[in-house]
């Protein structure tokens, strides 16, 4: 089956309210084009699931798409600085951070994987997150030792930008893989965006195969530049002057002209 | 005399490096310059059997170049095998990860860091980015390594606003000193030679507990020299 779809459609079935988890890590091979999509289409409401997020994260809560935010850690990283939007929105009372370790998100998403409603995980001792975060604790049937179980997060969707996917959405990741293919099973639905379009043949024909198999994925979004301002290991790196760009960034109306200008940027 | 010229960056990059041991499995995560040449420092120098391990994948990667990124692609390329963040993760919790470094905003006379809020959880007056791996890494390695840029009474403090980790910290390194872990916390190990006693007393929100004073040796020539040779672009600085 073709699934090939264009942004717009691709992006439509996520509805308001959803859990949606971003692949890439920081600024990197993020699906930042599609959360672009996700403001233009007024989506609301959205519980964001990554490890690391940056301008994927913070532009959702910018535009007030995002009203959740699971994660380990959001931040440009040392060079860009704070996410402000993300940072603001917290600290104001509308987004909510519901802080992880990047191993809990982990194990939240490979309770979904394994089709159970929680995992123990090993770690937190010790940390306040417990408390402020509900985390509970579960005794280990064997040994009675304790240990913190993580519940499971099964997000609605997940969006994944790949380098190469073919039209029945089998996706190849080159460069670092991150916690993608993971995120991909773990997920009610799937998006890849792809810098390229390939045909099934360069998988079934080589010995460079795609990590996450079609059957798993609802639509291909032919999608070059995808994860700009961010980088994608193998076309192109980070796009500083655009990031500028969007650190200038003020207000909801700001973050709008600065899509409108990567859509022409892009075109 | 020793003309040797070098600066804190400098100074903390050769100090972590110096404590990063041959056959050290070594992990960094995101916003960890300092960390990612003090590695690479360490392996040039003495620890060539060192295992070093990042959030791309990369496994042992000599990069070309360093980036401001410390998630960037140039960790992952030169790669021979893939060890992921998730595989990395579950070597700390099985007990085989040697060293992992860490950061906070806040670090508390007892060991304690801070990652997550300034104020309340609930209610915060700064979020701050989060522990990212902090939570589970410091519990779980062997040897958490913190280090962290500034050395000042808003970092250094009594108590955390939160406590986003505490565990298995081995060493705290600023730009002034190294800070060992005991039982009862944070206690002065070496001094750099850019400071002084009285110095560190004056920028620690606490009472600085210490044995003797001693001061860690001066950069070798031969370190300085790898540092710039590896880090041209002086990456490591952008931490200050």
């Amino acid at each position: 089956m073709n699934k090939i779809k264009t942004l717009f459609d691709a992006i439509s079935i996520i509805d308001d309210g959803n859990i949606l988890a971003l692949g890439g890590n920081v600024l990197h091979r993020s699906p930042a084009v599609a959360t672009m999509e996700i403001i233009r289409q007024g989506k609301k409401k959205l519980h964001i699931v990554k490890t690391a997020g940056a301008f994927d994260v913070d532009i959702l809560c910018g535009a007030m798409s995002a009203h959740i935010v699971s994660a380990g850690f959001i931040s440009y990283e040392t060079e860009y600085g704070l996410c402000d939007f993300y940072r603001k929105g917290v600290q104001g009372g509308t987004i909510e951070a519901k802080e992880h370790a990047c191993y809990t998100v982990i194990t939240a998403l490979r309770a979904s994987v394994y089709g159970v409603p929680f995992l123990p995980v090993r770690g937190l001792v010790g940390s306040d997150l417990i408390e402020a975060r509900g985390f509970k604790w579960c005794k280990d049937p064997y040994s009675e030792e304790e240990l913190i179980a993580v519940q499971a997060i099964k997000p609605d969707v997940a969006i994944i930008h790949v380098q190469e996917a073919d039209e029945l959405g089998n996706a190849r990741i080159t460069g670092p893989v991150y916690e993608d293919v993971l995120m991909a099973k773990a997920s009610r639905k799937v998006i890849i965006t792809a810098e390229k379009i390939v045909p099934t043949s360069t998988f079934t024909d080589s010995d460079c195969k795609a990590q996450i198999p079609g059957f798993l994925v609802d639509s291909v979004v032919h999608l070059p530049n995808g994860a700009a301002p961010g980088s994608c290991s193998s076309f192109y790196d980070i796009d500083r002057k655009a990031l500028d760009a969007f650190k200038m960034c003020k207000t909801k109306e700001d973050i709008m002209i600065f899509i409108e200008n990567a859509e022409k940027g892009r075109l | 005399m020793n003309s040797i010229t070098y600066n804190e960056a400098d100074m903390m990059c050769v100090s972590i490096a110096r404590r990063i041991y041959d056959g050290n499995k070594v992990f960094h995560g995101v916003a960890s310059p300092i960390p990612m040449v003090s590695i690479g420092l360490a392996k040039k120098l003495h620890a060539k059997n060192l295992v070093y391990v990042n959030i791309t994948g990369g496994v042992d990667v000599t990069p070309t170049h360093y980036e401001k990124s410390t998630d960037h692609p140039v960790l992952f390329d030169k790669t021979a095998s893939i060890f992921t963040l998730i595989d990395i993760f579950d070597l700390s919790a099985r007990g085989e990860l040697d060293i992992a470094f860490l950061s906070g905003v806040q670090i508390s006379e007892t060991g304690e860091i801070n990652a997550s809020v300034i104020g309340e959880y609930d209610k915060p007056k700064v979020r701050l980015p989060g522990g990212a791996g902090s939570a589970v890494l410091v519990p779980s390695v062997k040897n958490a390594y913190i280090w962290r840029a500034k050395h000042d009474k808003r970092t250094f403090v009594k108590e955390c606003d939160f406590v986003t980790t505490k565990g298995n910290i081995t060493y705290v390194f600023t730009p002034k000193c190294i800070f060992e872990v005991d039982d009862k916390g944070l206690k002065l190990h070496r001094i750099f030679k850019n400071s002084s006693l009285e110095d560190i007393i004056e920028h620690t929100g606490f009472e600085v507990r210490y044995d003797s004073i001693v001061f860690e040796d001066e950069p070798t020539q031969e370190e300085l020299n790898i540092l710039h040779e590896i880090d041209s672009e002086n990456i490591r600085s952008i931490e200050f």
